[in-house]
C-alpha cells in the first residue's frame, strides 16, 4: 500500500525526530502543529474536555520520552502520533469500563452515522478510498465499523448499543473489516 | 473469546485491535504479540494504514492553553512555556484552574468571575478593545440548604462551560453529580458530569449553546458514576440555578459593563 507524503507530513517527520535527540523547540513546534488534531480524536472516544486534556498531556510527555524509538521508514509521524493518541484514550475508557457497563449508551446516544463529507480536495486520497469502500458496506454494519473505530467501544458494548446479540456484532463488524481489506488492497 | 485458528482470524484480530473493539485483555495479548514479533507489528501496522485515514473526518479541538503549560512543567523543559501558544493568545485567566477553584470557594464567586473575566481583558487589550465581543453566561447552582453547590461559567464564544465546586453536598458512595441544562418548559439536556472535587471543563456543543439563555437554568441530579442511564435525570436534584446575562445583541455592551454585568447576576 502506498502512502502519499504531503510536505506538511514530512515536515511533522523531521520535528518528531528532532524531538527524538532532545530538540526542544522542535518538539514544542510538533505540540503546535498536531495537538489540535489529537485532542479532537480524544475528545470524540473519552467525551468529556478535562479527561482528553488529561490524556493529550499523557501522549505529549510519552512522545518526548520515545521520539527517538520513531522510524520514519515504518510510518508518518502522524500515523504514529494518531495511532499513540487512539492507544491512550482507548486504555482510558477500559479502566473506566466496570462504570460504564452498568449503563451501556443507548442506540440514540450513539455517534450518528455522518454521511462522508464528500471529495473534499484537503482529504487524503486515502481516506477517500477508505469511505467509498464503507460506503459499499450493508449500511446497519457501516455504521457500527463507524461506530466502533471512533467511540473505542468493545464488541460488548457495541451489541449492547445496538440492541444485538454479541455474535451478531461480531459477524458484522468482522465480515466488513474483511470486505474492506479486500476492497483496499484491490 | 476467539481463538484465531487461521491465519484470516490472526489477521482479523489485529484489525480489530486497530479498529479498538478488543476487551482489555485481549488488547494487552495483542501488543504483547507486537513487541515479541516484526511480523505481528507488521499486520497490525498495515491495518492501521488503513482504517487510520478515517481519524481525517474528525474536527481538530484546540486544547486549553494550560494542556501545554502542564506538560513543559512535567518535562522541565527550558523552552519558554509560551512557545506552541503562538496561534492562540497566551494563556488567559479562563484557563488558571487554580483561580476558579479560589473564586469556586468565595461566596459571591460568580460576580467575582465575570467582574475579573470582563473587565481584565479589556485592560490587558487596550488596542482592540471590543474586537472580541465577549459573551461570557455565568449560573450559581445552589442546593436546597441555600448554600451554593457550584458555579458555572459559560465561554460561549470557545463553546465550554466550567464548573467549580464551592460546598457541594456529599453523595452515596456510588453516585456522581451530573450536570443538566433546563430550556425553559423543556426536557433536561445532559450538559456532563462534574466533579465535586475539582474544576470541571465541558464543551458546549452547538445544539446545547443554542439553548443557552437568561429563561434556561442548570440543575445537578444524583447519578451513577458513568451517567444517567436513560438520557434524563433518574436521581434526586440536588442544586438549581438561574443562567445569567444572555448572549443577545447587547451582550457586547453588557460584557463592556462590568458593573450591569454583575448587577444582572445578583438580581
Amino acid at each position: 500500500m502506498t502512502v502519499t507524503r504531503t510536505a506538511e507530513h514530512q515536515q511533522l517527520d523531521r520535528l518528531l525526530l528532532q524531538s527524538g535527540r532532545s530538540d526542544q523547540q522542535a518538539f514544542a513546534e510538533l505540540y503546535r502543529r498536531t495537538s489540535s488534531k489529537l485532542m479532537g480524536v480524544c475528545l470524540r472516544m473519552l467525551r468529556d474536555r478535562g479527561a482528553a486534556e488529561e490524556v493529550l498531556q499523557e501522549i505529549y510527555i510519552t512522545v518526548w520520552h520515545r521520539a527517538a524509538s520513531f522510524d520514519a521508514a515504518k510510518a508518518s509521524a502522524m500515523t504514529w502520533l494518531t495511532t499513540m493518541s487512539r492507544n491512550k484514550a482507548i486504555d482510558r475508557l477500559r479502566q473506566h469500563r466496570e462504570e460504564l457497563l452498568d449503563n451501556p449508551l443507548t442506540l440514540d446516544e450513539m455517534v450518528d452515522d455522518q454521511p462522508s463529507p464528500g471529495a473534499n480536495a484537503e482529504n487524503s486520497q486515502e481516506y477517500r478510498r477508505l469511505e467509498s469502500c464503507l460506503d459499499a458496506l450493508e449500511p446497519r454494519q457501516r455504521r457500527s465499523v463507524r461506530e466502533a473505530f471512533f467511540s473505542g467501544a468493545t464488541y460488548n458494548e457495541l451489541a449492547a448499543r445496538c440492541d444485538v446479540p454479541l455474535g451478531t456484532m461480531k459477524s458484522w463488524i468482522r465480515r466488513s473489516l474483511m470486505q474492506l481489506r479486500t476492497c483496499l488492497d484491490s | 473469546m476467539n481463538t484465531p485458528i487461521d491465519d484470516n482470524n490472526h489477521n482479523l484480530r489485529y484489525a480489530e485491535y486497530v479498529l479498538g473493539v478488543l476487551d482489555a485483555d485481549a488488547r494487552a495479548e495483542v501488543a504483547h504479540e507486537m513487541l515479541a514479533s516484526d511480523e505481528v507489528a507488521t499486520a497490525v501496522a498495515l491495518w492501521q494504514s488503513r482504517l487510520l485515514p478515517l481519524t481525517e473526518s474528525i474536527e481538530d479541538v484546540a486544547p486549553a492553553p494550560y494542556v501545554w503549560a502542564r506538560i513543559h512543567d512535567a518535562l522541565k523543559l527550558d523552552a519558554p512555556a509560551s512557545t506552541p501558544a503562538r496561534a492562540t493568545p497566551r494563556p488567559r485567566l479562563w484557563d488558571n484552574l487554580a483561580l476558579w477553584h479560589w473564586l469556586g470557594l468565595g461566596a459571591s464567586a460568580v460576580a467575582v468571575a465575570l467582574l475579573l473575566v470582563v473587565a481584565l481583558p479589556r485592560h490587558a487589550n487596550v488596542t482592540a478593545p471590543s474586537a472580541t465581543s465577549v459573551a461570557y453566561m455565568a449560573s450559581t447552582i445552589k442546593q436546597d440548604n441555600g448554600a451554593t453547590g457550584w458555579t458555572a461559567t459559560m465561554d460561549l464564544q470557545h463553546g465550554r462551560m466550567i464548573v467549580v465546586p464551592a460546598a457541594p453536598q456529599a453523595l452515596a458512595q456510588g453516585k456522581a453529580p451530573e450536570l443538566w441544562l433546563i430550556p425553559a418548559g423543556q426536557k433536561p439536556i445532559a450538559v456532563g458530569m462534574i466533579s465535586r472535587e475539582q474544576p470541571t471543563t465541558l464543551a458546549l456543543a452547538p445544539a446545547l449553546l443554542k439553548q443557552l439563555g437568561a429563561t434556561a437554568a442548570l440543575a445537578v441530579s444524583v447519578e451513577p458514576p458513568g451517567g444517567s442511564p436513560t438520557g434524563q435525570p433518574t436521581g434526586p436534584v440536588i442544586a438549581k440555578g438561574a443562567i445569567g446575562a444572555a448572549p443577545d445583541v447587547q451582550g457586547n455592551k453588557v460584557a463592556m459593563n462590568g458593573d450591569g454585568h454583575v448587577e444582572r447576576t445578583r438580581a
